[in-house]
């Protein structure tokens, strides 16, 4: 992957000396391991920030909400699919983007080697030949990049980009065998009450600080439902019924939008698993409406939409 | 001030008997990560932790607390009057708390406890509880408390700091209540020669490996409009999200909202933590919000901390440089990478 | 002690089921007094968030009821519906909440029997379910 981050420089490089774009939109090297910030490169002078490694997982597509200029932008998979949500949603015009497209390999589970690593402090990660090298005060070991990528990378089937105007490397082949929807076949089997437990302990430990809302790039209402008053649909507490409010809401929310690109478990300061709501979600428009989020500029969303021959055993 | 030195394999009988005159919170597992709790048992504890999740300031200003309980029943005589929600102040310890976090109370103590507003719970549970803080032998990689005028052993915010000299724990009181603590414990030996020097080694060793990363100085003697009207603050609020983790996992952010919430005929007036990182926090009842960009939300929270306070306070930073803001941003703003920013278009006097 | 009776929220849209609900008391028909229903100008206007302020409040079961398919005063606003609530539903039972408290029904302005036959059903099967025991507000549980 080192080849991405020449050929962003350079695609960026022309497209801001040519003027095709006002800014340029990647990463740049982190402060810390398994970290990079997203940047906005507005001068040739600063393209040499951009960079492209395994710690790119921050979805970039939430930083276009109603941007006006012109803006070249780097999407791996996940992040061209939520272009194309944005697409959908008026959020922004394909004539004002050009998207550097980058196949993607997967992103780095930081936390998970952090845990392997059983209290040594990682201090330096490289990326070599499918391994990831992580060294510090004293150690260095090696790992299996394949078995360290983030939880829902290790199932995406869309790495390559599904919308760009260039490439910035060679198409990556598509994971075709994933059993996507294990851990929700195995909740789906639990009892009512086992169900509501499960659900409980996952978000225990939330204090509300909304990283997952705020990272997620199909979260851009001008005003969220737990900012609302008049009237209040939920506390501002830790209460477990208003943390419990938040995160079922917020996971229907964003249904048939959410392209699992994994924003939200990245973000969240006290590692809960919200993917568990938002997979079910969207296990069920892909059952009932064939709808995945992201992949077709061309047509509706599902709850935007119907079809005379919808499933409706539900209704009396 | 005096000090003892507690062995390894004696001190869990010691706790328990610490546990068994008052409650006692600590450093525990939880899941995956550490955070401070009630003690049960003495295995509990872990005082090989690096530093918790969250900051201990929960244990002083909870995230979310009820001040008032308030009944609105017709028929009740009482009925809208506002009545103290029962709290527990009873004399508890925290032990194996760092010596930043022990500092940032101090710091929030000038908000919380002025000549003029003194918030009445808060300095309840100051008073009642004794800090006995873990000198950090290896600090991590995101600390940077040298930078900020404390360190991995500052003894300032604590009564009592211990040091794990390998086989045992030596105890150094700074405080009355310290000194009563180690009064109270009962298997405390004399300090020799060679734990104190190994002490000392350790404190020299461990201040010795973090250095200084920015200027606090240079920062408080930049012009204050200089650095609100900086260029460099359109560079650093790009990436944020404006969520609330770096106010809510740091140990000097006070702020607090009150809500009351009402269900049928009783209701509860809760005072809850606030972040200047949201939008509402300044959203006025007229419509107009004073900080309605992020660039405005983000230069706040930078300028509250290292400009603002110090100015108003004159002691200091509003930061301790435990890096937990530093680990946990979702998009990797560097607070460390902000204070050099705000120190550098300095020209300081020579 | 008085035996238990449940608390329905039923939103209805005001075309179809709630005139449906009016049509039944013409036709003197009689149907279980659980419902308390809140007229909607559509069932397309039911936010997912009205239902789970209905638990939030303590409800013991919702009902939701519009227009037959092809019947929408506003054309399709049924079918968004029923989309809608199809997820809601699934998502819900997922989640924790015993099938059988939340419930749809097609009820037409005409549909005087088939409104009081589905309120029994529903009652019926909220009862048999007992009390909710979970998304209930009733008190912050904070320190």
């Amino acid at each position: 992957m080192q080849g991405y981050t020449q050929r962003i420089r350079e695609a960026a490089k022309r497209l801001l000396a040519e003027k095709k774009v006002d800014v340029v939109m990647g990463f740049r090297k982190g402060t810390i391991p398994f970290m990079n910030e997203p940047f906005l490169a507005k001068s040739p002078e600063q393209v040499d920030q951009l960079l492209w490694d395994g710690n790119c997982g921050i979805n970039l597509a939430n930083y276009l909400s109603g941007r006006k200029d012109r803006i070249g932008i780097v999407a791996k998979g996940c992040d061209s699919r939520n272009i194309v949500v944005h697409l959908l949603e008026y959020q922004i015009k394909r004539e004002q983007l050009y998207i550097l497209g980058a196949p993607c390999h997967g992103m780095i589970d930081g936390r998970r080697i952090t845990e392997e690593l059983a209290g040594k402090e990682p201090l330096q990660v490289e990326e070599e030949n499918g391994r990831i090298r992580v060294s510090g005060k004293g150690f260095e070991e090696s790992f299996d990049r394949k078995q360290y990528l983030q939880e829902n990378c290790a199932i995406c089937m869309h790495r390559n980009p599904v919308v760009y105007d260039e490439l910035v490397g060679d198409l990556v082949e598509e994971q075709r065998d994933v059993d996507r929807y294990a851990d929700v076949r195995e909740v789906e089997g639990l009892s009512p009450e086992a169900k509501w437990k499960y659900f409980e302990d996952l978000i225990a430990p939330c204090i509300r600080c909304y990283a997952c809302r705020n990272a997620c790039p199909v979260c851009y209402c001008p005003t969220c439902f737990v900012d609302e008053s008049r009237p209040q649909w939920v506390g501002k507490t830790v209460d477990p019924t208003d943390t419990r409010t938040f995160h079922f809401l917020r996971a229907y929310h964003v249904a048939g939008r959410c392209t699992d690109c994994g924003a939200c478990e990245r973000a969240c300061p006290v590692g809960i698993k919200m993917r568990q709501f938002t997979k079910k979600l969207e296990k069920d428009i892909k059952e009932m409406y064939g709808y995945e989020a992201g992949v077709d500029p061309e047509s509706r969303p599902p709850l935007d939409t119907y079809r005379p021959d919808d499933p409706r055993d539900f209704a009396k | 001030m005096s000090e003892i030195y507690i062995a390894k394999d004696k001190f869990p009988s010691v706790l328990g008997q610490l546990m068994g005159k008052c409650p006692v919170f600590g450093p525990v597992l939880q899941g995956k990560f550490h955070e401070f709790g009630r003690l049960e048992r003495p295995e509990d504890v872990d005082l090989g932790y690096g530093n918790t999740r969250l900051s201990p300031k929960a244990l002083f200003h909870p995230q979310a607390e009820k001040m008032f309980d308030f009944s609105l029943s017709k028929g009740d005589p009482e009925a809208g009057i506002l009545k103290e929600t029962p709290k527990d102040f009873r004399p508890r310890v925290i032990l194996g708390i760092r010596p930043c976090d022990a500092r940032a109370f101090q710091l929030d103590d000038r908000n919380f406890d002025t000549d003029s507003v003194r918030d009445p719970w808060w300095v309840r549970r100051r008073e009642t509880t004794t800090l006995v803080g873990l000198a950090c032998n290896t600090p991590g990689s995101t600390c940077f408390c040298t930078s900020v005028g404390t360190g991995p052993f500052d003894k300032t915010g604590l009564d009592v700091l211990m040091v794990d000299v390998g086989e045992g724990y030596l105890f150094q009181a700074s405080t009355k209540k310290g000194e009563e603590f180690l009064a109270g414990l009962s298997a405390g030996e004399a300090v020799s020669g060679s734990v104190a020097e190994k002490a000392d080694a350790l404190k020299k060793g461990a201040e010795g490996s973090m250095g200084t990363q920015f200027s606090v100085d240079a920062i408080v003697q930049n012009p204050t409009l200089d650095l609100f009207n900086a260029a460099f603050w359109d560079e650093v609020q790009f990436s944020c999200i404006n969520c609330g983790t770096c106010t809510f996992v740091c140990p000097t952010c006070w702020c607090f909202d009150i809500q009351d919430e009402v269900y049928q005929e009783k209701g509860s007036r809760i005072r809850l933590w606030d972040s200047c990182m949201f939008p509402l926090f300044t959203f006025h009842g007229s419509g107009h919000n004073p900080r309605s960009q992020k660039l405005q939300r983000v230069r706040q929270r930078f300028m509250h901390k290292l400009k603002y306070y110090p100015e108003k306070y004159k002691g200091g930073v509003a930061c301790v440089g435990c890096g937990r803001c530093v680990r946990q941003c979702p998009v990797n703003i560097d607070i460390r990478h902000v204070a050099r920013l705000m120190s550098a278009s300095c020209v300081c006097p020579t | 002690m008085s035996q238990w009776e449940p608390k329905i929220v039923a939103f209805m849209c005001s075309w179809s089921s709630y005139p449906g609900a009016d049509y039944a008391g013409l036709s003197r028909l009689a149907y279980p007094p659980n419902i308390r229903i809140i007229k909607v100008p559509c069932a397309g206007r039911i936010n997912p968030k009205f239902i789970l302020s209905a638990l939030r409040q303590g409800a013991d079961g919702v009902w939701i009821s519009a227009c037959h398919p092809g019947d929408c005063h506003y054309m399709e606003g049924n079918l968004y519906a029923s989309r809608k609530f199809a997820l809601m539903k699934n998502f819900l039972e997922h989640t924790g909440i015993e099938p059988g408290r939340v419930h749809f029904s097609w009820v037409s302005a005409t549909e005087g029997h088939k409104f009081a036959q589905t309120a029994k059903e529903v009652v019926d099967s909220v009862k048999a379910l007992g009390p909710a025991r979970h998304m209930i507000k009733k008190e912050a549980e904070v320190a």
